[in-house]
């Protein structure tokens, strides 16, 4: 008898004593790795699997000049690369190298030590923009996290056949634009394949038309300062400017997903897309007969400021895995990455706007962009700017305005939405 | 907690039979039941005991930062939007049951009624009708959102050419339709369940009784209701209880079907995703926060699942 | 907590199913309701049948086809998307993991299950109760909500990547429901077979695999089925746990799939049609198996 009662605790004595083993623990002990001086495999996780080839083709550059070291691209999926990154930076078999995600995404990784401060290790970065870097920081602390690799700026992406079919051209003005719509929906061709049941992308289009109506840049520097907010007027109506556009979002709009309004813009069932600068290589590889224009929205009658704004941020940054038995190497690595031979490759290949400062995209398109966002760049605020606490502005405004558009909401309340989940942990700089 | 004398009270019925069979040696004992005790023990208790212990610390990143109290619990109740979505899903996850119960539950029920009275093809419609189970809830899920796609879906495609056009809705983006919806993407794939069970039920039903109550005078459906109906109601309960662990615990299918955020406004969230982004989408702190929620979601479940096995033991008491 | 009192099992199950169909009654109008009835069960047919029967025929269209007309039959018999597909997504490594990790986690679940429930329902011990409720209270646990604390259980001692780590995950989270079904099933079998057995001589453990393993049969077919499907289909913990697309399942590999080919429907139906063929063929050999498993199940 009293054996089986002691079995039974023994039992649980020994669930007990696991409960100590399965709590994360800095794996320590890093020396059994090869160090000698012969070969050196480097790790580079990521988030592009469409980009596999490209970066073979790129790291080969780095691999001849550097005997000895192989680099290896390893992507994930998109939407759990952060789950998988955030584990796989906490031990020694993940990455040595990450491409990280940019300003509140990445805080994460930095909040738990999982990445190398790189402010005193990458000489090159101090040539980079101020802008551009905000994206690598660490709020916490201000040090730098990563070497910035893509631009990404948001335009309308149109379809040349369908605008000379119809006779027309970029507009100049909102009235301009908002005729064209018009002759495009009078013809039975969906002006906008606008994405409304992926959340994520609504920020997107309404920085795209809406970003000169609250004014860009210096409505964010207020905004930071404390001396304005989302329910504010400026901000309010931008919502309402987007929002005018949705007539020529195509008669079902309110069930259009990313997916699906790509596959109408590239089947020439819709002759525009408002989105981002990288899907440009996504639909020419889809239909190479696309030939493709972008043109950024002339501000509305009422807008805050008169120049045609381009939105546009940091899409990431490679940062090197505390937790790397390879950090020299790695750190050797992301060196090379601030410089221009990395950045031209990157452009040629990818077919992305490089974020090292002076290389100039070879892609003409890209390079439009890149000359209008130079111009008159505007920021992705929700994104960019108020995401480093929880909740973030940038989960706030995908739900706030997926309600505004779907009637559920007003933009008041969606702008309030967003403004009430930011005051939680947002502290105006004075 | 537990209902251990519900396990009790068959057994001691046969106890003085059992009584001679149950001198085993306590080596046999453990060997027959530790593996599957280390097993679940290990890998089901002992992690959500640690996800308990992770709820009172504060996280940074995946570094645990210091004693936390209930602070993680007074933060994802208090904090603006999460305090509000909690009983958002969870009223959803409500829905979702009671919806599940209602259509895919009674029409199982319907074809179980319809296969016992026409055994013809009797197996070949039991294995057609059951073998969407097979099939992933995220295929599923990939599969149903294709074909219900308003631009390139054949569904709407259809209906369009049919002259339905007003039914050509944009089933999963807008909000008063995404619900609905996903009860019936999901009744598709799992009717077979409770179809089967109902079947074998059926089965077991003696003739006479519903033959006594023909011959009484009463219509075949009355004599469904009044005289074949209760008997079933323990296959029912099983089936209840099957529906509110596959309800409550349902992520796959919403997560294809409507992505992380739930739908359209939100219509299709459930705790299921809120874990998930609070766990896998949150910030620094997401560690502690996921912990915490997943207890309260444990505790709203499993007091759910009480109350919800009082009623059925109730319910057959009366019967 | 159990959530059905062991009445409510035995009850719901009690006759075996062969009592066959109520003698039809005759009278007028019996025509016209047969017809009505085949006529709902094929409609029905239709309904569970159709969406996979959209699929199969989209994989044989073009991309470009099928975004112009969404329903229509193939031009040409095109197995361009099935080559895409096949080349692009390593389905049979997805494949054959997938295989082995069914297989291997069923085994084990239903092996431990098997000898807890027959432990706990065959012989009286000290802790038996508190034990089967312990067990089969885990039915209402959401056992996903622990998987932080399992990933850095697996994090310390190198089960991370690792398809055995998965294999005894998914053994674990099907613990509770074959001790559920197994204990149920058990409570209605007659004790005279064991108990001539042990007056024979045979230990519990000869008694166990030689007396109550064979009777034990047509639970065991139903827990194996149920877990089989479950384990197959999930994603959820590999997509967390695995870190390699070699050891991917063919769930995890398919969001792969879906994510790389999310423009190009044509393949994406090809792919859905790859992985569920061999799904489908195992269940056309074994339906009569899993039927009548099930069938047994519930009616005993």
């Amino acid at each position: 008898m009293i054996s089986r009662r002691y079995g039974v605790l023994a039992a649980l004595g020994t669930l007990a004593l696991v409960i100590t083993a399965c709590s994360p623990s800095a794996s320590e002990g890093e020396s059994d790795t090869s160090n000698g001086g012969g070969e050196t495999t480097l790790e580079v996780w990521g988030w592009r699997q469409e980009d596999v080839a490209a970066y073979e083709k790129i790291f080969q550059l780095y691999e001849d000049a550097n005997p000895g070291v192989t680099v290896e691209y390893v992507p994930y999926k998109a939407e759990e690369y952060d789950t998988i990154l955030r584990t796989g930076l906490s031990d020694q078999n993940g990455p040595d190298v990450a491409q990280l995600r940019s300003y509140g995404l990445l805080q994460p990784v930095v909040a738990s030590d999982s990445v190398v401060p790189l402010d005193d290790e990458v000489d090159a970065l101090a040539d980079f923009p101020t802008e551009v870097l905000d994206g690598a920081r660490g709020v916490a602390d201000g040090q730098i996290y990563g070497v910035p690799f893509a631009l990404q700026t948001l335009h309308v992406i149109y379809n040349q056949a369908i605008f000379d079919e119809h006779g027309l051209t970029p507009p100049e003005t909102w009235e301009d634009m908002i005729a064209a719509f018009t002759t495009l929906n009078d013809a039975d061709v969906v002006p906008l394949a606008a994405t409304v049941t992926d959340t994520w992308m609504l920020p997107i289009q309404h920085e795209i038309f809406g970003a000169s109506t609250y004014g860009g840049s210096d409505y964010l520097e207020q905004m930071l300062a404390g001396a304005a907010t989302f329910t504010d007027r400026p901000w309010v109506d931008s919502l309402t400017t987007w929002n005018e556009t949705s007539p020529f979002w195509g008669s079902q709009y309110k069930g259009t997903s990313y997916t699906d309004a790509q596959a109408l813009f590239t089947s020439g069932q819709a002759a525009m897309f408002p989105g981002g600068v990288w899907e440009l290589a996504v639909f020419a590889q889809a239909n190479p007969d696309l030939e493709l224009g972008i043109f950024n929205v002339p501000p509305p009658p009422q807008a805050a400021v008169s120049e045609t704004l381009v939105p546009g941020y940091l899409d990431g940054s490679f940062g090197v895995s505390a937790n790397s038995p390879n950090q020299e190497a790695a750190l050797d690595l992301v060196r090379w990455m601030a410089t221009p031979e990395f950045g031209q490759a990157f452009t040629d290949e990818l077919r992305q706007i490089s974020a090292v400062p002076g290389v100039e995209p070879s892609d003409e398109l890209l390079a439009q962009a890149l000359d209008a966002y130079l111009a008159n760049p505007s920021p992705y605020v929700t994104y960019a700017y108020f995401s480093s606490g929880e909740p973030t502005a940038w989960d706030l405004a995908s739900e706030g305005l997926s309600n505004f558009v779907l009637g559920q909401w007003s933009a008041e309340e969606a702008a309030d939405h967003i403004q009430r989940g930011v005051d939680q942990w947002f502290e105006p700089t004075q | 907690m537990v209902r251990a004398d519900a396990v009790e009270t068959r057994p001691r019925l046969r106890r003085r039979s059992a009584g001679r069979l149950n001198r085993t040696p306590a080596g046999w004992i453990a060997a027959f039941c530790l593996p599957a005790l280390a097993l679940y023990g290990l890998l089901i208790i002992v992690p959500l005991g640690t996800a308990f212990y992770y709820g009172f610390f504060w996280w940074e990143g995946t570094q645990r930062a210091g004693f936390a109290g209930l602070g993680n619990y007074q933060e994802i109740l208090t904090r603006y939007p999460l305090g509000t979505e909690i009983p958002t899903a969870l009223w959803h996850n409500v829905l979702f049951f009671v919806g599940t119960m209602a259509i895919q539950n009674t029409v199982g029920l319907g074809l179980a009624v319809l296969l016992y009275r026409n055994p013809r093809f009797k197996r070949f419609f039991q294995t057609v009708f059951s073998l969407p189970y097979l099939i992933s809830p995220l295929i599923v899920g990939y599969i149903w959102s294709l074909l219900l796609s308003p631009n390139f879906g054949p569904i709407n495609y259809v209906l369009r050419s049919v002259g339905l056009e007003s039914w050509a809705l944009p089933w999963l983006g807008e909000p008063t339709t995404a619900l609905p919806v996903l009860v019936l993407v999901n009744a598709w794939q799992w009717i077979g369940g409770p179809m089967l069970i109902f079947l074998a039920a059926l089965g077991g039903i003696p003739q006479e009784l519903e033959e006594a109550a023909a011959l009484d005078g009463a219509s075949p459906a009355r004599a469904f209701w009044s005289v074949r109906f209760p008997l079933l109601m323990p296959a029912v309960g099983v089936i209840t209880v099957l529906t509110f662990i596959g309800c409550f615990n349902i992520f796959d299918l919403v997560y294809a079907l409507g992505g992380s955020d739930g739908g359209p406004g939100g219509a299709m969230d459930v705790l299921g995703l809120l874990y998930y982004r609070t766990a896998f989408e949150g910030g620094t702190n997401a560690i502690g926060e996921s912990s915490a929620l997943a207890m309260l979601i444990f505790v709203v479940i499993f007091g759910f699942a009480i109350v919800l096995e009082r009623l059925l033991r109730r319910r057959e008491v009366t019967q | 907590m159990t959530p059905l009192s062991p009445a409510t099992t035995r009850r719901a199950a009690r006759a075996p199913e062969q009592a066959g169909p109520p003698p039809a009654r005759r009278g007028p109008g019996f025509g016209l309701r047969r017809v009505g009835v085949q006529l709902l069960l094929w409609g029905y047919t239709a309904l569970a049948f159709g969406p996979l029967v959209l699929v199969l025929v989209g994989s044989f269209r073009t991309n470009a086809d099928i975004l112009q007309q969404p329903v229509g039959l193939p031009t040409s018999l095109d197995l361009g998307n099935y080559q895409r597909a096949w080349e692009t997504a390593s389905l049979s490594i997805y494949f054959l993991n997938s295989v082995a990790v069914t297989v291997a986690a069923v085994s084990l679940c239903v092996a431990v299950s098997a000898m807890a429930a027959y432990a706990l329902s065959r012989w009286r011990f000290r802790g038996r109760a508190f034990l089967a409720a312990l067990f089969i209270s885990g039915l209402m646990i959401p056992a996903k909500l622990g998987l932080l604390p399992v990933f850095y259980m697996y994090q310390s001692v190198g089960l991370i990547d690792s398809r055995i780590g998965l294999v005894l995950l998914y053994a674990a989270n099907g613990v509770p429901f074959s001790i559920f079904v197994i204990m149920g099933f058990m409570r209605g079998l007659p004790l005279e077979l064991e108990e001539a057995a042990r007056l024979d001589g045979a230990n519990p453990g000869r008694m166990f695999v030689s007396v109550a393993l064979p009777l034990m049969r047509p639970a065991l077919a139903v827990v194996t089925v149920f877990q089989f499907a479950l384990t197959w289909n999930d994603f959820f913990y590999p997509l967390v746990l695995m870190r390699s697309d070699e050891k991917y399942t063919v769930p995890v590999g398919l969001t792969r799939f879906f994510g790389e080919f999310a423009a190009d429907r044509a393949t994406l139906f090809a792919g859905l049609v790859i992985a569920l063929v061999p799904l489908a063929i195992v269940f056309a050999l074994a339906t009569r198996h899993i039927i009548s498993g099930l069938t047994a199940g519930m009616s005993k």
